[in-house]
């Protein structure tokens, strides 16, 4: 696509410079990791101060990366409008007004002095794993700070590291960035073409443009999941070391991020339902990824619910039971839209 | 006080068992979707196989209101005459079905449940102090009374998803509702001291 797109866009430097960063981040996470894993043999508290430290380095990081996608997306907007030739123009809006007559949500006409231009939100392709980890690692700090329990700090600092190692192995934002993106729009870029064959490509992009990279919903409908599914995660470690001790102090923090996380899945979830019937109109009842995410919401209540009474012992061990059922919940929600097909599908 | 307590412990108990069985049925669709290739299918038979997982579904949404129905004036009612408002809600939701349909039944839980949760809101707005509450606090109990009102339009508004306009119109209530309600109830000590300039408010301590 590099070669379609010649000197359009900077990929080589995006590309180097993010893969260099996200070398650092990898480098840093298992640094953390050595003291995660001795902390949780030991007795007592250990590398404590280098410990924050390297956190906050790893959220500075995170940081940095997400700007440097911000930046990508920013030279997509500038560089990559949907430029039409006047006369296929014309024609173009005739089939937009004939496409718009029979549909509630119609599609906005063209006009030369404005092409279309693609305003892609950031956590799109991969870019959405680096989204949800920032969120996570951004939490894990906070906690890190807030918690003085040097094995409960070391479970956050393993799950960051594990998450880095994910991200550097199987979800790169970097090396080769936006592939399916770049695949669908490659064609319209192509010198030589036809004009029956611009207009054909441009009919296919446009709709795909407006309804779902250009979506206002797209701006809050993920980000606010992949924030609880970090909140998420956080009351999966909480639950864990809630089954081992009652300890109120840990309890205390994982509630806070239950509300965190519900507040946040409960407005995702229903953001996302005006922009399906704008997208998909009325008939995706029962879509798979729907179906889990009701599943995961159902779980997260009744966890919400339960803990009301977790000052009696059994409610205690049902409540975190129920809270790593939520996190088991949450991938499984996740890997839905991998395996099952639909309207999310990634298949 | 033991004995609202404990109606309390059981309805959330009963809350759970059918959050589950929705799950269970969320879960069995996905699978039927996947295995009988449903996306593939002509319109026909999708809307067939939706119609079944509504069918399926119906009777423990129908449950789940049917507690919501008693959750709400357990805030307004004394138990006696909770149980005596049960057994009348539930008689009129199995007599509505009969006689009309289940749809029918549904809308008039639904209308009840709404009145008394109109009224529940408009008595903790007003700080009244005869609700009974599991939590203590002012906002506190206007978040929770207005998170059970979302709901509660929520599932009006499913019902009501062929009216186009009024759907998205109640749709963006239903989000206003429970955006605020979920806040309140979550943040209140913020709300609090954002309102009063106080940092901490023991009377809201939402723990």
């Amino acid at each position: 696509m590099e070669k379609v797109l010649p000197g359009m866009l900077s990929f080589k430097t995006f590309s180097q410079s993010g893969t260099f960063l996200l070398t650092v981040l990898l480098i840093a996470a298992g640094i953390i990791s050595f003291p995660a894993v001795l902390n949780l043999a030991s007795s007592s508290p250990r590398y404590q101060r280098s410990s924050t430290v390297l956190l906050v380095v790893i959220n500075l990081l995170f940081a940095a990366g997400f700007l440097w996608i911000c930046w990508f997306h920013l030279q997509i907007y500038m560089k990559l409008p949907l430029e039409v030739p006047e006369n296929l123009m014309i024609w173009i809006n005739q089939q937009l007004t004939m496409m718009n007559k029979g549909s509630s949500y119609g599609l906005p006409l063209l006009d030369a002095a404005a092409p279309p231009r693609y305003k892609i939100p950031v956590w799109i392709e991969n870019e959405k794993y680096f989204f949800w980890f920032m969120c996570y690692g951004v939490m894990a700090l906070m906690v890190h700070l807030r918690l003085q329990s040097h094995r409960f700090r070391a479970i956050l600092h393993i799950f960051l590291a594990l998450q880095i190692f994910i991200l550097y192995i199987w979800a790169d934002p970097f090396t080769s960035p936006l592939p399916q993106f770049f695949t669908e729009i490659a064609p319209w870029f192509a010198p030589g073409q036809s004009i029956m064959a611009k207009a054909g490509y441009f009919m296919r992009l446009y709709p795909k443009m407006i309804f779902y990279y250009n979506a206002e919903y797209m701006w809050f409908h993920p980000p606010l999941l992949f924030v609880s599914y970090g909140a998420i995660t956080i009351i999966f470690i909480t639950s864990v070391f809630m089954l081992v001790k009652r300890e109120l102090v840990i309890e205390k923090v994982g509630y806070d991020y239950a509300k965190l996380g519900f507040f946040m899945l409960t407005l995702g979830m229903l953001l996302g339902y005006p922009w399906a019937l704008k997208a998909w109109g009325p008939n995706w009842w029962w879509d798979p990824k729907i179906c889990s995410s009701l599943m995961m919401w159902a779980v997260f209540s009744t966890y919400l619910h339960t803990r009301l009474y977790a000052n009696k012992k059994f409610m205690w061990y049902f409540t975190s039971f129920l809270g790593i059922l939520c996190f088991l919940a949450m991938i499984f929600t996740f890997l839905t839209s991998f395996y099952f097909p639909g309207e999310h599908t990634f298949q | 006080m033991r004995r609202k307590s404990s109606y309390d412990f059981y309805l959330i108990l009963a809350t759970a068992l059918v959050l589950f069985a929705i799950s269970a049925i969320s879960i069995y669709g996905m699978f039927y979707f996947k295995f009988a290739q449903i996306q593939q299918m002509a319109p026909a038979i999708k809307f067939s196989y939706m119609e079944r997982m509504n069918a399926f579904i119906t009777p423990f949404i129908i449950i789940l209101i049917l507690l919501l129905g008693i959750c709400v004036p357990k805030r307004l009612l004394p138990t006696v005459w909770l149980n005596r408002g049960t057994v009348l809600l539930v008689g009129t939701a199995v007599l509505t079905a009969q006689l009309a349909d289940i749809k029918t039944s549904l809308l008039v839980i639904l209308s009840a449940s709404l009145f008394l949760q109109v009224i529940v809101l408009i008595l903790a707005l007003a700080g009244s102090k005869n609700l009974n509450f599991h939590k203590k606090g002012y906002w506190v109990r206007l978040g929770s009374s207005l998170v059970h009102l979302g709901f509660i339009l929520l599932v009006l508004d499913l019902l009501l998803y062929k009216k186009e306009v009024l759907h998205l119109f109640l749709f963006w209530i239903t989000t206003g509702a429970s955006v605020a309600g979920m806040f309140f109830c979550f943040y209140a000590e913020f709300v609090v001291g954002f309102i009063t300039g106080k940092k901490n408010s023991s009377s809201e301590i939402n723990t």
